[in-house]
């Protein structure tokens, strides 16, 4: 393994569990595909990932108790675990949003002074 | 807060794991089906369709790995799956696994062994309380130059117990053998005359009734303390053995008390003259008088006040030194001594240390060969598991996964030899322990207890993780592209894994060499004390102890009469050849030195006083010996009381002082220049005699008639001393020594019933005890060496087979292209000769260090003897060629086609 690969692994750790419980608090209790099909759509399939990587960071938030897996049955009745974003989950999402623009901003600050 | 509470959730799942694995197969599981679902209904084919979900989701397994990964703590969770896996993979190799197993079991058991006489020896605190502050008080000085332990006089005992001012308590005490009779049959028994006061220094309780007072002791009070063995075997173990009465040269002693089963006082080497008895000294006035105060035959132990260091005690004690010798009389002017105080716990091991430091040496080579090899084995394994490992990376295995399997693959394997390691001690401590030589102390003491057994586990631990190290950076190290690219090839790869493996083995060969030369170096030393003469010939010869009780024979003629009785009795029996009685038995190891002024001769300055080792015979002990006489005669019936002096000496004794002389007709005398003693005039010269054992320098001696004796000591006799008392008698004989042993009792029994005869031995039984503590260090030493060259033989064996086994096809090339068997075969020889000439060059480079270890177990021999150091050099690269040669065999029969084929 590279550490190429491994800086980019880490970048998106971070972002990956914010971006999946802003999913599930704007779309309601989502099964993994749905997830990983919403992150294509929304970023334009630019970001290329491997649905398997979802799992830690699902199990991760589970862990945290911010957002909870129930079984349950797709439209097309196959089943599915379906996962819900938990009140303690959206106090979570609120303060990750909030260090995320504050973060973000700050970078674009810095990367504006570029001459 | 969210991590806390993932913490807990990540412990939980350590025990959760089956069915948290299940449910993420289902969710994987699902999540593919809607996957497929999807490509479906975009019209793909179903096998198209299940492709593409595959291809979407990524590598299921990997997945699978960064959700365990994240979920619980890693290494604690897989243990037990590794040690399933461990044990799998073992049970495919059992011939590995055997050879690996029994390695390191002999290994572990080896040094738990022998780390159990250090534990017993060496480290355990003694057996009182407070062992620390008990000390050993002695004179060192010109009365003794040859002493190993300090020693005391009858005199220094009153007036260090009373003088001194850095002891809470000090006492003296003199171990000396008993008749016992009054309680089953009459025997000798071992017993200690001590003050009271070495009972309070020890301060270990009686566990019935009491022990003596000081009071008691100055009094003269005839009571007795038994030890525990003693109880149990003559009184039977009864409580009511308190007050009753034994006798101790056939006078009555009572009973007082009994000490616990552990109490061992004073603590000797070996175990055959532990002290059974424990009376009061009680010095008799004749004890400080002539010869008596001038014999150093009694030692003091004592308990030093709190706050009081060994040097301060030593300096009291010193003042007390030069008082004493300030009031020698005229007879001692010319002695000089000096206080000496050791920690009792120095004065019982110091002895030992050499030895059981040399023997833990040897045994830790023989461990660390053992573990070169095992790294070794794993290190192959994990070559030849390269592709699997490669494989098990592919698929997402962590480095950290890779080295916790291989260490606790190495640790499955040493921790079960160290389990049947443990088993081997505890079975070879059962038979080893009485083969111990008897100059070990505390030998009861030795055993697997506690300390020992953590500490095999812990070595055991030890041995695993270092041994793990090696295969788990292989592994780690392995290249997934490189050897899954190779694919099939079993091309010669792995030059660093190689190179490390030599590194073992060049260094085995270097230790076992060095071992291999110290076991050389000890069976020459060994060869060359069989070829030291005795000065007498042991063959059926035989000879027994015995001791005149004084209230029986409180007379000369009483004594005289025995002795009469007894030489003649003897003499008369069938087969007898010869029957003599000395006072000294030769190879005993318990000869008696004096010093002597000699007519005409003038020490050179500093020299210290002329000792010489006296015997007192009686008869002619020089035939039943088989000593052989060089000048002169021995003596006759008509040297006795009222004849002129004479004396014997041997050849030693006549070169230092009459050198180029005939030393017939010269005189000597008893005690120093100043001592008034009559003249002896030598009548004999005799070959010089091993009193003690072979490899033990040879004193100069002089043997008198014992019916001289007291006359011949002048002022040092005591008034109404009796001699020819106690004696060796020997009897030469034309039958087996062995069968003359009831008859020469019968005889005995005939003249005084209840006389025993002690340590009755055949001499080449004598002889054979004398040379047992280096007969042990040579044969153990020795049996180590053994083990570390053929480990360190299979090691160089196991290196060169791998690498053939791994150039199987560049042989098979050569041979293809023309070349010669003959330079296949040289080709691998060369390659396993170099590795043993680097291993030899550092092997005696280490034989060099290690020189200083060995030096005081040598005879003769020096530690850098150039023909045991080649001789072991050559035998250990002879043994590296022929372990390589059967891989070469191997190779240069290879079959060119079938090698080629084979890809």
């Amino acid at each position: 393994m590279s550490s190429k690969e491994k800086e980019s692994m880490q970048l998106l750790q971070g972002t990956l569990d914010l971006i999946v419980l802003r999913t599930l608090a704007t779309m309601g209790p989502q099964h993994a595909y749905q997830i990983a099909t919403r992150l294509q759509q929304i970023s334009d399939r630019l970001l290329n990932l491997n649905q398997g990587t979802l799992y830690p960071a699902l199990m991760r938030l589970e862990q945290y108790g911010w957002i909870k897996g129930t079984w349950g049955r797709t439209e097309s009745n196959r089943e599915a675990k379906y996962y819900e974003i938990t009140k303690a989950g959206q106090k979570a999402l609120k303060e990750e949003t909030q260090d995320w623009r504050r973060m973000s901003a700050l970078v674009e600050r810095f990367l504006l002074e570029e001459p | 807060m969210k991590r806390l509470r993932r913490i807990f959730v990540k412990f939980y799942l350590l025990f959760a794991n089956s069915k948290v694995e299940a449910e993420l197969a289902r969710e994987i599981g699902a999540h593919l089906a809607l996957l497929e679902e999807e490509y479906l209904r975009q019209g793909m084919t179903s096998e198209d369709a299940r492709r593409a979900a595959r291809l979407a989701y990524g590598g299921v397994e990997q997945a699978k790995q960064l959700h365990r990964d994240e979920r619980t703590f890693q290494g604690l969770g897989q243990i037990p799956q590794d040690i399933r896996y461990t044990l799998r993979q073992l049970r495919r190799s059992p011939g590995f696994t055997v050879t690996a197993i029994l390695m390191l079991a002999l290994g572990i058991g080896a040094t738990t062994a022998i780390f159990s006489i250090v534990e017993g020896v060496l480290l355990r605190p003694l057996p009182f309380p407070d062992p620390d502050r008990l000390v050993i008080l002695g004179d060192e000085g010109s009365h003794c130059a040859s002493c190993t332990q300090s020693n005391v006089t009858a005199p220094d005992i009153r007036n260090y117990m009373r003088d001194t001012q850095s002891f809470s308590h000090l006492g003296g005490y003199r171990q000396r053998l008993f008749e016992l009779s009054g309680a089953g049959d009459p025997a000798a028994v071992n017993a200690t005359r001590m003050s009271g006061e070495v009972f309070a220094a020890l301060a270990v309780p009686p566990v019935l009734g009491r022990t003596f007072t000081q009071q008691e002791d100055e009094e003269g009070q005839q009571v007795a303390v038994l030890s525990y063995d003693m109880w149990r075997s003559r009184f039977h173990g009864d409580a009511n053995v308190l007050g009753s009465k034994i006798l101790l040269y056939r006078k009555p002693y009572t009973v007082i008390g009994v000490m616990p089963r552990d109490f061992e006082f004073p603590l000797n080497p070996g175990n055959v003259r532990q002290s059974e008895l424990w009376l009061p000294l009680s010095l008799q006035p004749e004890e400080f008088t002539a010869g008596s105060a001038a014999s150093w035959n009694s030692r003091m132990v004592g308990r030093l006040k709190p706050g009081i260091t060994v040097e301060q005690a030593q300096s009291d004690a010193e003042r007390v030194a030069q008082a004493t010798m300030r009031d020698y009389p005229a007879y001692m002017r010319s002695l000089r001594i000096h206080a000496v105080v050791t920690p009792l716990h120095e004065d019982t091991v110091g002895q030992a240390r050499p030895l059981v430091r040399t023997l833990l040496f040897a045994v830790i080579v023989v461990l660390l060969i053992a573990c070169a090899n095992l790294a070794g084995l794993l290190l192959v394994r994990a070559i030849r598991r390269r592709r699997e490992i490669a494989v098990r990376l592919a698929l997402g295995v962590r480095a950290a996964t890779l080295l916790r399997q291989a260490i606790v693959e190495s640790m499955v394997l040493s921790i079960t030899g160290g389990v049947i390691g443990l088993a081997l001690a505890a079975g070879a401590l059962r038979v080893g322990i009485s083969l111990l030589p008897q100059t070990l102390p505390r030998v009861d003491e030795i055993g697997l207890d506690w300390p020992v057994m953590l500490f095999a586990l812990g070595l055991a631990l030890l041995t695993g993780f270092l041994c793990g190290l090696a295969p788990a950076f292989a592994a780690i190290g392995t290249s997934v592209n490189e050897t899954l690219k190779e694919g099939g090839r079993t091309g010669t790869s792995g030059s660093g894994h190689a190179r490390l493996r030599s590194a073992l083995v060049v260094a085995e060969i270097a230790v076992a060499l060095t071992l291999l030369t110290a076991s050389g170096l000890l069976l020459r030393s060994f060869e060359k004390m069989r070829d030291v003469k005795l000065g007498f010939r042991p063959d059926n010869t035989l000879a027994a102890l015995y001791v005149l009780p004084q209230q029986r024979y409180a007379t000369q003629s009483a004594i005289d009469e025995f002795t009469r009785t007894l030489l003649n009795d003897v003499g008369q029996l069938p087969g007898v050849d010869a029957v003599g009685i000395t006072s000294f038995l030769p190879a005993a190891g318990n000869s008696w030195n004096i010093a002597f002024t000699i007519e005409g001769y003038v020490s050179p300055q500093g020299a210290g006083l002329n000792m010489a080792a006296m015997s007192l015979v009686e008869s002619d002990p020089f035939e039943a010996l088989g000593i052989r006489v060089l000048r002169g005669r021995v003596f006759t019936e008509s040297d006795n009381a009222g004849s002129q002096l004479v004396a014997i000496v041997n050849r030693k004794m006549a070169e230092r002082y009459w050198p180029g002389q005939d030393p017939i007709g010269k005189r000597l005398r008893r005690g120093m220049p100043e001592t008034s003693t009559p003249w002896m005039t030598v009548v004999g010269e005799i070959d010089d005699v091993k009193l003690e054992s072979r490899d033990a320098e040879t004193m100069p001696q002089v043997y008198q008639p014992v019916t001289q004796t007291v006359t011949s000591e002048g002022v040092f006799a005591k008034p109404g001393e009796l001699s020819a008392a106690d004696g060796w008698i020997i009897l030469r004989s034309r039958m087996a020594p062995e069968e003359m042993q009831d008859t020469l009792r019968a005889t005995v029994r005939k003249i005084d019933p209840q006389l025993p005869l002690y340590q009755m031995q055949t001499m080449e039984h004598a002889i054979s005890t004398s040379e047992a503590p280096r007969r042990f260090n040579t044969v153990l030493i020795s049996s180590f060496a053994i083990a570390a060259v053929l480990l360190s033989v299979l090691g160089i064996y196991g290196v060169i087979a791998f690498s053939v086994a791994l150039r199987e096809q560049e042989m098979a090339v050569r041979m293809a292209l023309g070349g010669q068997r003959s330079e296949v075969i040289l080709l691998i020889l060369s390659s396993g000769a170099k590795l043993a000439a680097v291993g030899c060059g550092l092997g005696l480079l280490g034989a060099v260090a290690t020189s200083r270890l060995l030096r005081s177990f040598l005879f003769e021999v020096s530690p850098f003897d150039p023909s045991v150091l080649s001789l072991s050099a050559i035998a250990m690269l002879l043994l590296a060629l022929a372990a390589s040669a059967l891989p070469a065999r191997r190779a240069s029969s290879a079959d060119p086609m079938l090698a080629l084929r084979g890809e």
